[in-house]
């Protein structure tokens, strides 16, 4: 059989179906087989991308939240320590201003004690004084009048001679 | 010498009730060895995809979808995702149809009715969007722009974008595989002549060698590279020459030169003519659409 070909450009009807009805099954093929499986992969890639971000993204947001409370309390420690010391420091103005007070209060107290004590000690001894003054007296006076005197009008009158004395002096 | 160059073989003939008398063409066999190429492709590229910890092939396969959807978005927006499979598909089957002849079968898009078959469905496309974007009337009323007159002008223009992108990528195609046929009746003519020239005597054909393995000696010790080529090719002349002398006729010439023209005529050729009848394909859909 003789070979036979088309002219160079030739219109042939089966051709032109055929390559339109080609094209369809073709692009079919390919979209089955290839297209529609990779896009399938890079979305799944796109999402498990996402997913990791938006993990990272919420693990920072947690640690930013931790910092965050460790600083809190960080400042609240710092606080209470800071009262602590300020406490401290007021108990023991306090105390040492009470220590001062009490000795200040047993040092008055010990020298009006001693200032009763000489008191009593002053009149003691002025009483004593009166007494021997009165003895004397008397042992005078006696001497000095030569009156038997009763003893007890006798000291009375000696006392109030006395008493007079000391009033004057 | 003849040289002539044809259409696609005619394989068969048929009867078929509308159609009337039918040709099977080489163009529709061909078409259909580039689909299951394609598919098988499709088929190896799409398999034991993972999520990660991708193999080499998984990635290329990747890249490839990647390009393509970013191809589509840059020139139609991100609303056409749907079209995505069409262009991809007239792409690589534009790709692989032209490539096919590098293995010395013929092409099917150097047969008009495949593009045209490829441009008819964009054509479709084309009307459908604009019968969408401006309702039937608006499209009838389109034709009449800017005053009735036009409408010839206009009904042409609309008719002559499937054949225009068809005939493009067509010609281009076509254009290549007559360059070749040129290059290489010139080229196998060349290769008698020369052949002729220095086999016709032992001398010219001794002389020829020698001289070409003096200059290549001659360069080396000199470190001259376009010596040592020079004498390299002179010397394998030579030769050839003997054996021509001897009587084995062959057209050497046509051995690794045509390559460097298919470099361009089929590959280049090839791959930016497939590329640009996707664009155009995206362009008037997004135009269409408005």
């Amino acid at each position: 059989m003789e070979t036979l070909y088309q002219s160079l450009v030739a219109v042939e009807p089966l051709t032109l179906i055929a390559t339109i009805c080609n094209l369809f099954v073709q692009m079919f093929i390919v979209k089955k087989f290839f297209l529609d499986k990779i896009l399938a992969v890079l979305d799944q890639r796109r999402q498990a991308a996402d997913k990791q971000i938006s993990e990272a993204e919420t693990a920072r947001q947690e640690a930013l939240d931790i910092k965050k409370t460790y600083e809190q309390n960080m400042l609240q420690a710092n606080q209470q320590a800071n009262e602590i010391l300020a406490n401290a420091q007021k108990t023991a103005v306090e105390r040492s201003e009470k220590i001062i007070k009490d000795a200040q209060q047993q040092a008055s107290q010990i020298k009006s004690k001693a200032s009763a004590d000489i008191a009593m000690e002053k009149k003691k001894a002025i009483n004593e004084a009166k007494n021997e003054i009165s003895g004397l007296a008397m042992a005078i006076a006696s001497k000095v009048v030569e009156r038997e005197l009763d003893e007890k009008d006798q000291s009375g009158l000696i006392d109030r001679f006395i008493d007079e004395l000391g009033e004057q002096a | 010498m003849e040289m002539s160059i044809n259409g696609a073989k005619y394989l068969a003939q048929f009867e078929l009730p509308i159609l009337g008398t039918v040709n099977l063409t080489q163009t529709v066999v061909v078409s259909w060895l580039v689909m299951i190429i394609i598919s098988a492709l499709c088929v190896w590229l799409g398999s034991g995809l993972k999520v990660t910890g991708i193999s080499r092939k998984q990635a290329v396969a990747e890249m490839a979808v990647t390009s393509l959807v970013k191809f589509v978005h840059d020139n139609m927006g991100t609303n056409f995702d749907h079209y995505i499979p069409l262009v991809g598909t007239i792409f690589v089957t534009s790709v692989v149809s032209n490539l096919i002849s590098l293995l010395g079968i013929w092409s099917p898009t150097a047969d008009l009715m495949t593009e045209l078959g490829w441009a008819l469905v964009v054509f479709v496309l084309i009307t459908y969007h604009k019968i969408k974007s401006s309702g039937i009337g608006g499209y009838l009323k389109g034709f009449l722009d800017p005053i009735f007159v036009m409408a010839p002008i206009n009904v042409m223009s609309e008719l002559f974008t499937p054949i225009s992108m068809a005939c493009r990528h067509f010609g281009n195609i076509l254009s290549g595989t007559v360059i070749s046929a040129l290059i290489y009746g010139a080229l196998t003519a060349a290769s008698y002549g020369l052949m002729n020239l220095l086999g016709s005597s032992v001398f010219a054909a001794l002389g020829t060698a020698a001289m070409g393995i003096i200059l290549f000696f001659f360069g080396k010790t000199k470190k001259k590279k376009a010596l040592k080529v020079v004498g390299i090719i002179l010397a394998v002349l030579g030769v050839l020459a003997l054996v021509s002398l001897v009587g084995i006729q062959f057209p050497w010439l046509t051995i690794g030169i045509p390559a460097i023209t298919s470099f361009y005529f089929d590959w280049f050729g090839g791959c930016i003519q497939a590329f640009i009848f996707c664009t155009l394909t995206t362009i008037f859909i997004k135009q269409a659409a408005g």
